[in-house]
């Protein structure tokens, strides 16, 4: 019997004919495990998940509390103060993710969503010189005995790998998150979606805020979506604001209650008298724990504090 | 919608000059464009001295720092201060050859607003008048001097009002930050500060470079909150401190020594600029800083 003329529904007929599915005995020897394409053991996805590699921030101690780096196929959401590094630290990822497989990147491009006009590429510039001056120290180093070739990087090519979009209002950071897909099929090189800040356009009066409520949902199901689909790390960087809790302040981030459920990770910016710290505030397989980080003028860093390490890659 | 290819835009984002070599080395250039620059001090520091200065100095043509551009002045405490203004033209013009053929008054549009409702509506035809002054001078630079001032009565301490002072922050910064883009304008806006109490609560926090902000001897912090801070991308604060004259010390009583006010420009946070200060002067002829001797000499032997 063919597959068109059972009784079930026109989406299960179509996947099970895209599949290769077309007649009942074809389907008669299968398991409902080999049916559910999409479903993993969990033996499967922990070897999936060493498969993916992270993206490293360029700074030891932080690289190790995020459990080696940035995670892709995830959201982490980084927010913080005004001055605390959320866009060195974005900038520092858009770099690093195009640091060669060789040197133990993912040798991939980024998109960077700016919505607040905080990227300036001689910024990005310097960072650019410093990551490839850390690559070729690397190489010095380590690979005299290797035939391995010149590390033939040029900041202009990193600059040419970060796809740079400028939002200036809500609208278009809706129309531009619902556009990433396409993108992201026809350039399937990009491992890391930044988006600086995640938070600015939506801080304005919204005359309904169940719009503002549904609207950011919205967002938030897009990115994870891609996150998933396409195995590549999203970053929102988020503002800090003040909630009053039994009559004092704390701090936490803005958009709301319901936001905050919204992303896989949450790292929080903070200062602890002049050093910065990064604190896990919310993961489902990192621990809370807190790593001091420096913003140099190379980027994010150790912080000076620690002694001297070499980082071995 | 496509991304911007970053490799057309100039490698060092457009600034404009202070009309001082050492303010600029401290700025990295200047004021940048397609950015908000917030100046940060308490009265008599000298925001508004700087803010005169730039609608002068946006008018130098590129080579030599300016951004070859007429400006749009925003002023929310009155009288503007239309002396001082022109005091500044005069030495401008003397040091500078002639470069328009005209007053440089003619190339600052001064505008007075008395609150947020009519800043916002200015705002809104700021547009057309930005895109029509294309035809002769293009403006380039917009100030304004305070922001602060048109917040600090018209809005009750309740926590509704405070959240409504805030959506109009962003209102404001989204307006001002989307000209900006689109003309590359360099935006200035001027702040005051408010006495901190207590290093606890919310005013005590710590935002950029510096642990505290120290003015007259007193610990201050910005005015408009964490709110406000979100919508700027880069702060600066201007200090004032009393300073003992050293050189008279030893030689004139204790009780008369004379004391002489040093002043700072501080980079509180900046997306481009590490960590730095610099002392300035006010003078007749605008404000300018002051080199350190160990660098100016530094920079004699290179």
């Amino acid at each position: 019997m063919e597959v068109g003329r059972l009784p079930i529904s026109a989406s299960q007929r179509g996947k099970l004919i895209s599949a290769g599915y077309t007649t009942l005995s074809s389907l008669s020897s299968l398991s409902p495990s080999d049916l559910a394409l999409g479903a993993q053991t969990a033996w499967d996805m922990l070897h999936e998940d060493e498969m993916f590699p992270r993206i490293t921030t360029s700074c030891l101690d932080l690289d190790n509390v995020l459990g080696g780096g940035i995670n892709c196929k995830e959201v982490t959401e980084i927010g913080g103060v005004p001055g605390i590094g959320k866009t060195q630290l974005g900038i520092q990822l858009a770099v690093n993710v195009q640091i060669p497989v060789d040197y133990g990147g993912l040798g991939a491009k980024a998109i960077y969503i700016d919505t607040e006009g905080s990227f300036m590429v001689e910024r990005v510039l310097q960072i650019a010189e410093a990551c490839i001056e850390d690559m070729t120290e690397c190489n010095g180093l380590l690979r005299k005995d290797f035939q391995a070739g010149q590390l033939k990087m040029h900041p202009n090519n990193i600059l040419e790998n970060i796809f740079y979009f400028r939002v200036c209002s809500y609208t278009e950071q809706i129309a531009l998150t619902n556009y990433l897909d396409k993108f992201i099929s026809e350039h399937k090189d990009v491992k890391v979606v930044i988006v600086d800040s995640v938070t600015f356009h939506f801080r304005q009066d919204f005359d309904d805020m169940a719009l503002r409520t549904r609207l950011l949902s919205g967002i938030a199901l897009k990115l994870m979506k891609l996150a998933k689909e396409h195995g590549l790390a999203v970053v929102l960087l988020n503002q800090v604001t003040t909630k009053y809790i039994e009559g004092s302040f704390q701090l936490t981030l803005a958009l709301g209650d319901s936001w905050s459920h919204s992303c896989t990770n949450r790292v929080i910016l903070y200062w602890n008298g002049n050093e910065r710290y990064a604190y896990i505030d919310k993961s489902p397989s990192l621990r809370s724990a807190s790593a001091p980080y420096s913003v140099t003028s190379k980027g994010i860093r150790n912080s000076a504090s620690n002694c001297k390490r070499i980082r071995m890659m | 919608m496509t991304p911007e290819n970053l490799l057309l835009r100039p490698l060092i984002t457009q600034k404009c000059t202070l009309g001082c070599p050492v303010l600029d080395r401290c700025l990295g250039g200047g004021i940048p464009c397609n950015s908000i620059t917030e100046l940060v001090a308490e009265s008599g520091c000298g925001k508004t001295q700087i803010c005169l200065q730039l609608a002068l100095t946006a008018q130098l043509p590129i080579p030599l720092g300016g951004l070859s551009a007429s400006s749009i002045f925003i002023h929310t405490e009155f009288p503007f201060p239309s002396r001082r203004l022109h005091q500044l033209s005069l030495a401008f013009r003397s040091s500078h050859p002639p470069i328009f053929g005209g007053d440089p008054c003619d190339y600052i549009f001064v505008q007075g607003v008395h609150s947020v409702d009519q800043l916002l509506g200015i705002l809104t035809k700021m547009e057309q008048f930005v895109e029509n002054s294309r035809a002769q001078l293009p403006v380039r630079l917009i100030v304004i001097d305070s922001i602060a001032a048109l917040f600090r009565s018209e809005f009750d301490n309740t926590p509704v009002e405070l959240k409504r002072r805030s959506s109009l922050f962003f209102k404001i910064s989204g307006k001002l930050k989307s000209l900006a883009k689109r003309f590359g304008l360099a935006v200035v806006v001027t702040n005051q500060v408010v006495d901190l109490v207590g290093p606890e609560g919310i005013n005590g926090l710590r935002i950029g470079n510096l642990a505290s902000l120290c003015s007259s001897g007193r610990r201050v912090c910005p005015a408009l909150g964490l709110a406000w801070a979100n919508c700027v991308n880069s702060r600066l604060f201007l200090a004032r401190h009393e300073e003992v004259d050293k050189e008279e010390n030893e030689l004139v009583d204790v009780n008369l020594q004379s004391t002489r006010s040093r002043r700072r420009l501080h980079v509180v946070f900046a997306p481009h600029l590490p960590e730095s200060c610099c002392e300035f002067v006010i003078t007749r002829k605008g404000i300018f800083g002051v080199e350190r001797e160990q660098n100016a000499a530094k920079r004699n032997e290179a």
